[in-house]
Parts: structure tokens; sequence; C-alpha cells
């Protein structure tokens, strides 16, 4: 039996379970809180970004924490907005928005979530990425595991093992998918899907002739290294033609 | 008189050796059969056990009349050979301030230190089990083991024992806390890890007294009921982990480890895990990911590592210097241990003192030192006496103290006050010719490629910060910039994932504090009052003083200085690189430190 709690949320009362992220109490609630390295698909969060920090008061003492994996275990006096929260965000965006000057999803957000006027950070020229590694969850969770974050420091950087292709890759595009800032790159013609440096054979409906995907990718999903010979959609519709077929004789 | 007990130590510590330590005992022994007096007299090179004072080494002491000589090269060896029934040999004694010294403990080095830690580093033969036992070693083990939990624990606390690895949690506390999760199994964990530039006490402690640091575990093992152990060691310490390997197989081969832990029920099993590599995996969620075999990367989370640690298990993490006062408390009681220190310090702490101060080391001193003494009554001072600018305490996560602070104890809260940390105990000593702007920039620029890159504050800002600090070295500051350091800063302190990139702002704080004038004098005047900052400094030689040695073209890399014998020298300013080289070279103050013309 889970216990409840009730805390304060820019002055907004809230109940919770015990244990709850913060920052899916604030959601619940319609408080605003910006997040760019969490994602619902996942469980596990990186806690990286540290975008959605917000002040909490416990017992006289106030803190800074992450809401994104802060679990709410007693009663708070939550500041999604205070002044400093707004000046460390804005410091946290600008220093996003100079490391990935292209990722273009992020202008809005700047508005938003406030910057610093200067012009003395520097700019990682034509860098998209924000290394938020939703893509490694991605990869991760589908159980390939093609991809990690390689290097430390200012050098970390999303990478197949040594850069070479990777084996595991099944070219799935589920990391380019869930990128925010379309930062991963892939390329696609006719028949061969190329990405993270190595080329896929794509299939294609032998009904409709639509892509499927890749036949790494299918042959993982079907789980018997079988690929389909049609798409889903041609193959529902074809159960729906048979079921027509027998119910009219019935 | 010559009698079977005499023996001649030989400190055969890393500098030590460098310095031909291994020779001299040689020769010591070759003097010794030729006088046949082989048998009488043990020369026992005892193959580390820094005796703390590097750079006076070679090191040999008599026992048991306890004479130190110092800088002892292969033609001593007879001198020595004479002394142990005849003369000293003053030579080699040391003298400071026109003072001799024949023992260890008058010698000013010493005389102010206090060892529990280091108590038998330098002194036994770190692989030998018989020597450590000789010393007392597994007598507190012996008590613990008529000790339930609980009585280890409430003893522990008692002695007021506070963590050495930097934060100072008080480590009573955090095994009480560990013990009380009833989920199984508890593990605990020794952090040899030691990353911080200019650090060696953890990697001494368990090359000169690698028992202790095991004794300490298993103590701690017994308190939490862990019946697995492992010592995360930095990948760099060969040394220290031959040492603890062959000390684990001596622990197993006597019974003290594996399945009955000195004949009684109780059971351990202790490994060694090579460190991943880098600064960062210190850090107590990252090293316990490499532990498991993963990335050496901190994780985010809200739950202590004495809940959920290792394996997600209960998990004690403690620093090797504090499992080695583990054996003291015990032995001697929780009082006597509480006895040194201060009020919220208790004990001793060791500091690795290196830079500009005469005598650099190992040291261990009763918590509450003040800084001043450290650095004037042990240390003996600024190389050439010239005036004392700054320490840097604590490495990456600690900052650099000015002259107006050096009567601060040092203990795990007063630095701290200030902005600074005594963090695990390295202490860089430096002089007016140390510029802090570079200082700053020279930790964050190691920062940049030690932290894990995992969080946006810390990865982002330490790129940026490297980048204004650069900029400002080289003459490209602009008013703002300060500012703008600071806010980077307070940003990286409260958002960042771990303690690393919460503490990594202190070097840039506490030098903006403390020597705000010089990084104005950098970003307005474009001058580097220290003379380091090559972009910013030319140096130039004063006629009048110079004596014409020569000594400055002899160590002048880019052949820019000039001059006859016995006369004045002149730098050419087209061909100096402004490396500095002349100034630390010359013995009459000539080289002066002038702006570079833009
Ligand atoms: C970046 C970083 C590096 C660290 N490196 C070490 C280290 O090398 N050795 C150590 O004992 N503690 C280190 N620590 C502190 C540990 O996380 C931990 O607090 C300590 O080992 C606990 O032991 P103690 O309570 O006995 O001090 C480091 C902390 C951080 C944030
Ligand atoms: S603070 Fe630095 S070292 Fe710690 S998780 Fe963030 S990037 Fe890694
Ligand atoms: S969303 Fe919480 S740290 Fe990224």
């Amino acid at each position: 039996m889970s216990e409840t709690i009730t805390i304060t949320i820019d002055g907004k009362e809230c109940t919770c379970e015990k244990g709850e992220y913060l920052y899916d109490v604030a959601k619940r609630n319609g408080i605003f809180i910006p997040v760019f390295c969490r994602h619902d698909a996942f469980e596990d969060h990186r806690a990286c970004c540290r975008i959605c920090i917000v002040e909490v008061e416990e017992g006289g003492r106030s803190k800074v924490v992450t809401s994104c994996v802060y679990p709410v275990e007693r009663e708070c006096n939550v500041q999604t907005r205070s002044e400093k929260i707004m000046e460390e965000r804005s410091v946290i965006m600008a220093l996003l928005a100079h490391r990935a000057p292209e990722a273009a999803s992020f202008k809005p957000m700047v508005g938003r979530v406030g910057t610093v006027e200067t012009d003395r950070l520097v700019t990682l020229d034509g860098e998209k990425c924000i290394l938020c590694a939703l893509c490694v969850q991605a990869c991760n969770s589908l159980g390939t595991g093609a991809i990690s974050t390689v290097n430390r420091g200012t050098e970390k950087m999303i990478d197949t093992p040594y850069g070479k292709e990777s084996a595991a890759c099944v070219g799935c595009l589920s990391c380019a998918n869930v990128c925010p800032t379309g930062a991963i790159e892939y390329s696609e013609d006719d028949a061969v899907r190329t990405i993270w440096n190595r080329e896929f054979e794509l299939i294609r409906c032998g009904e409709c002739g639509q892509i499927m995907g890749t036949r790494d990718s299918l042959a993982l999903a079907a789980g018997n290294n079988e690929v389909p010979a049609v798409c889903d959609e041609c193959r529902k519709k074809h159960m729906a033609d048979e079921m027509m077929a027998t119910y009219r004789y019935v | 008189m010559i009698n079977g007990t005499d023996k001649i130590l030989v400190c055969c510590g890393t500098s030590c050796i460098a310095n031909g330590a291994l020779d001299v005992a040689d020769a010591i022994e070759a003097e010794l059969r030729a006088r046949n007096l082989g048998e009488s007299v043990e020369v026992q090179v005892t193959r580390t056990g820094c005796s703390g004072e590097c750079e006076q080494g070679p090191i040999v002491r008599l026992m048991p009349r306890d004479t130190m000589y110092y800088r002892v090269k292969v033609a001593d060896a007879a001198a020595i050979v004479d002394s142990l029934e005849g003369e000293l040999a003053t030579k080699l004694l040391y003298k400071r301030d026109g003072e001799t010294y024949e023992h260890m403990d008058d010698n000013p080095f010493y005389a102010l230190q206090h060892k529990v830690v280091l108590k038998d580093v330098g002194i036994i033969d770190p692989l030998s089990l018989d020597d450590y036992r000789a010393r007392g070693g597994y007598e507190g083990l012996k008590k613990a083991l008529e000790m339930t939990p609980e009585q280890i624990i409430d003893e522990v606390e008692k002695s007021g024992l506070r963590g050495k690895g930097g934060a100072g949690f008080p480590t009573g506390r955090k095994w009480r806390s560990a013990a009380s999760y009833d989920e199984w199994p508890h593990y605990i964990v020794c952090n040899g890890d030691e990353g911080d530039p200019g650090a060696f006490m953890d990697g001494s402690t368990m090359e000169g007294s690698p028992h202790a640091v095991i004794e300490g575990m298993i103590i701690g093992a017994l308190a939490i009921c862990a019946e697995e152990g492992v010592l995360y060691i930095r990948d760099e310490y060969a040394l220290a982990r031959d040492h603890i390997q062959h000390a684990i197989d001596d622990a197993y081969a006597a019974g003290i480890l594996g399945e009955s832990i000195m004949g009684t029920k109780h059971k351990l099993d202790l490994s060694i895990v090579r460190g991943g590599g880098a600064f960062v995996c210190g850090e107590s969620t990252a090293l316990m990911a490499s532990i498991e075999g993963r990335v050496g990367e901190p994780r985010a989370k809200y739950i202590r590592s004495v809940q959920r640690g290792l394996f997600d298990h209960p998990t004690v993490l403690n620093n090797v210097e504090t499992l080695a006062s583990i054996p003291t408390i015990l032995r001697e009681g929780a009082e006597a241990y509480a006895r040194i220190g201060t009020e919220g310090s208790k004990g001793t702490k060791v500091f690795a003192m290196v830079g500009k101060v005469k005598h650099t080391g190992l040291v261990e001193v009763p918590m509450g030192t003040t800084l001043r003494t450290l650095i004037y009554d042990i240390g003996g001072g600024i190389i050439d006496d010239r005036p004392f600018k700054a320490i840097q305490t604590g490495g990456p996560s600690g900052g650099c103290i000015p002259e107006s602070l050096l009567d601060l104890p040092v203990d795990f809260d007063t630095l701290t006050e200030y902005g600074a940390m005594m963090g695990s105990g390295g202490m860089i000593v430096m002089d007016d010719r140390s510029c802090m702007v570079e200082v700053a920039r020279y930790y964050v620029d190691f920062l940049c490629e030690e932290s894990c890159g995992k969080c946006t504050p810390c990865r982002e800002g330490l790129r940026q910060m490297r980048a204004i600090l650069t900029d400002i070295c080289e003459g490209r500051g602009k008013p703002g910039d300060i500012e703008l350091l600071e806010r980077i800063c307070h940003t990286m302190e409260d958002a960042s994932l771990c303690a690393l990139g919460r503490t990594a702002a202190n070097p840039v704080l506490t030098t903006i504090k403390f020597f705000r004038d010089e990084y104005e004098a950098h970003i307005n005047d474009k001058t580097c009052p220290a003379g380091v900052c090559a972009k910013l400094t030319q140096f130039a030689i004063e006629a009048d003083v110079c004596t014409g040695c020569g000594m400055c073209s002899r160590a002048c890399p880019a052949g820019a200085i000039a001059g006859e014998r016995k006369q004045a020298h002149v730098i050419d300013p087209a061909k100096c690189i402004a490396c500095g080289s002349c100034r630390e070279a010359c013995r009459f103050n000539a080289v002066l430190t002038e702006r570079r013309p833009a």
C-alpha cells in the first residue's frame, strides 16, 4: 500500500504517492518544467541534461535538485521558477545552445527557458547533439546496444564502439527517431539505408511496395530471423479480406 | 657495541630508489661482509615505506639507536658501518638552520608530526606480516572479534573518525547506516583511486603498510556483517597493488582472511579491482559502476550507497587512510584517538606537501594544525626564502588559500568556510612566481579530461571556463569575464550531477576571491604580474645586478641570451619564448619580468 503525500509546487497543493518523481507530479498538475534527457518511453532516467532543476525546501533547508529523478519522500515546498532556478537554468540553456548551435529544435526553448546574453561563449561548429543520450537508451531498450557514449569529459560523444561499423546495429532508426535535435544522420536510397557507418538492405512490401525496414531490423523484430513478405497494413488488409470471404459463406 | 639486534634500514620508496637507494643497500651489505659483520647486523631494505622526506633521500636509519642519515651515496657505506660503533658520520646527518639532528624525532620535519596511519610506514618491511604483527598489527582485529558489530560501530563513532577521502563523513555513522539495512549481502569497498594531481598519501600507505588497510577493512566488514570486500586501486599504482595482493595472500595463509577469520565463525574474502584510469572513477557511484564492469560514470540518484551501492546492495565505501586508522582506534581505544585533533575533526591527517616548499614529502599531523606550521615549521618555508603566495589544497575540488589565512587550522570544516577544502590531502605550495589565473586554468583543463562528461553544467561549463581562462592568460580577456565565470561556477555548484562538477568551481572561485586583482591585471592591463603567462610576459636582465655567471644562458632552451663571462648578459626579445627558465636559474635575482608589448 503506498503512502500519499501532499506537497506544494509553486504555491499549488499537489498530492502524490511517496517515491513518485517530482517532475511527474508537476506535469500531472499542469506545471511546466523543461526536460531534455527524460522520455516517457523509458523507466530509468539519465538525469544528465540538468535543465529540469527546481528548488526544494524540506525541513527548513533549501536545495537544488533535478526533478526528473527526485523522489518525493516527505512534505516539501517546491519552486520551479525561483530567481536562482531561472538564473541557473538560463546558464544551462546557454551552455547547451552553444554546444549544439545547429540544434534547430532548441531555438524555441531558448526563448522559453532563458539564456545568457554574451558573445564570450565558444560554439562547436556544426554540432547538433546535446548528449542527452536518449538514443543510447532507445538502442539499449531494444536489446541491441549498438551505440553508447564514448570518451570522457569535454570529448564525450555518442558513437559505435571505436567508431567502427557495429555488428549489433540493425539500422532500425530508433535512435534517430527519438533524438530531439535531429543529430543522428542517415541516408536512404531505393534499396539501401546508411547509418552509423554501415549500409543496410531495405526490404519492401511484396504487395504495396512500401519500405518495411531493413532486413536486419525486420529479422530482429520477427524474432525467428524470418523477414515478413508483406507490410503490416497489407497483412491486416489481407486478414480482413479473408474474413469477409469466410463470413460471406456462413 | 654491535649485537644481534642492530639493524640498518634503507628506505627504498619510489623516490629513494630513483636516487640510488638499492645501490646504497648493496654497498652497505658488501661493507658488512668485508668486515665479517654480515651475521650480527641485519641490513633491512624496506622495499618501500617512504620515510616521508623524499627529497633528502636516500635515507638510511640505524636501529635501535635511531640515527638518520640523509642523501646517502654508495661511497658513504664505510662511514656508515664505522658509525655503528664509532663516531657518527656527521656530514650525513640532517642539518637545518645551522642545527644538526641525529634522531628522526628531533628533526623538525618529523617532530611536529603525529603518526597513526603512517606509524609503521618506513619502519616495517611491508611484505612481512611478522613485521606488522611485531608492532601491534592485527591486535585491533583480535579485540573486534570479541565485540558485537554494534560495539565496534560504537567504538568507531566515539573516536570521532571522519572519512579522509575528502568529504569528511563520520565513519561510524556510515557503518551504522549500512548495517541497518536488512538486505543481503553487504559489501565493503576501499577507495584507493587517488586521482588528485600531486597526491600520494594513499599510494604510500598501501605500499608501506598494506596490512593496516586490510585490517581496517576486516574490522569494517565485521561491523556491517559483510563477507566480501573489494579494494579499488588506481591503475598506475602497480607497487601498491603488488603489496596489497601480497598482504592479502599472506593474510589468507595465516587464517586472517577466508572462511574463518582467526578461527572464528566470521568469514571475509577480499579482492583487488584495477581503477578505471580517470579522476572521476574515485567518485563513489562511478567507482561502483566501474567495479560492476560498466562505464565509470556517476549515477544520478537520491538514494545513498549505504542503502543501495555495489550491485544495488548496502555498501560501505571508505578511503584508504580512513581504513588504515581503524586498527589503531580499536587497539588503543576510541578515547586515545579522540584526544588528537580538534573538536569537530578528530585524529590525524596525512598530507602530501609539494611545490615551492623547502622540505617536500609526506607528513601526518593532528587535525587542526595550521597551514603556517605545515609550511614553515615542518616544511622549512619557501625555497630560496621567496615570498609565499598561496597554497592549493584539495586538488581540483579545493582552492587556493592566501597568506592572510595561513593561521587557519586545517580540518574538515574550517577551509570549507572560506571556499577551499582540506580535501584528501594534496597540498601544493606556491611562491610569488605562480600565476593564479594559470593555476585555475590548469585545474579546469585537468577536469576537462578527467570528468566523465555526462552532465551539461560540468562538461560544458568546464569547456567554456577553459576557453575564457585561456583567453585571459593569453591577453584576450574582456571586462565581464570574471562575472561570467562566476555565473558558470555557481550553476555548476548547484546543478552538476556529481561532486566532481559541484566542486570543480572551487579553484576558479577561490582564485577570483583572493586574487581578483591578478585577474583584473590580465584582463585590463594585459599583464601577468607573476611573470608566468608567456603571451603577456617578457624577461630582461638587470645589468647592474648581473654577475655574468652564465647560468641563465645555459638554462635558456631558445638560445636567446648572449653575454661574455663576467659581463652583464642580454636577452633577445625576438628569440625569447618567455618560459622563465632564466629566472629560475639566476641566483642573483637579476632577471626581471616586464609586460610584453602587444
Ligand atoms: C571526483 C571525485 C573523486 C574522488 N576520488 C577519491 C579518491 O581517489 N579516493 C577517495 O578515497 N575518495 C575519493 N572521492 C570521495 C569518494 O567519493 C568517497 O566520498 C570516499 O571514498 C568515501 O570514503 P571516506 O568516507 O572514508 O572518506 C572522490 C570524490 C569525487 C567526487
Ligand atoms: S559532474 Fe562532471 S563528472 Fe560528475 S557526472 Fe557530471 S560530467 Fe560527470
Ligand atoms: S530532464 Fe532531468 S536531468 Fe535532463
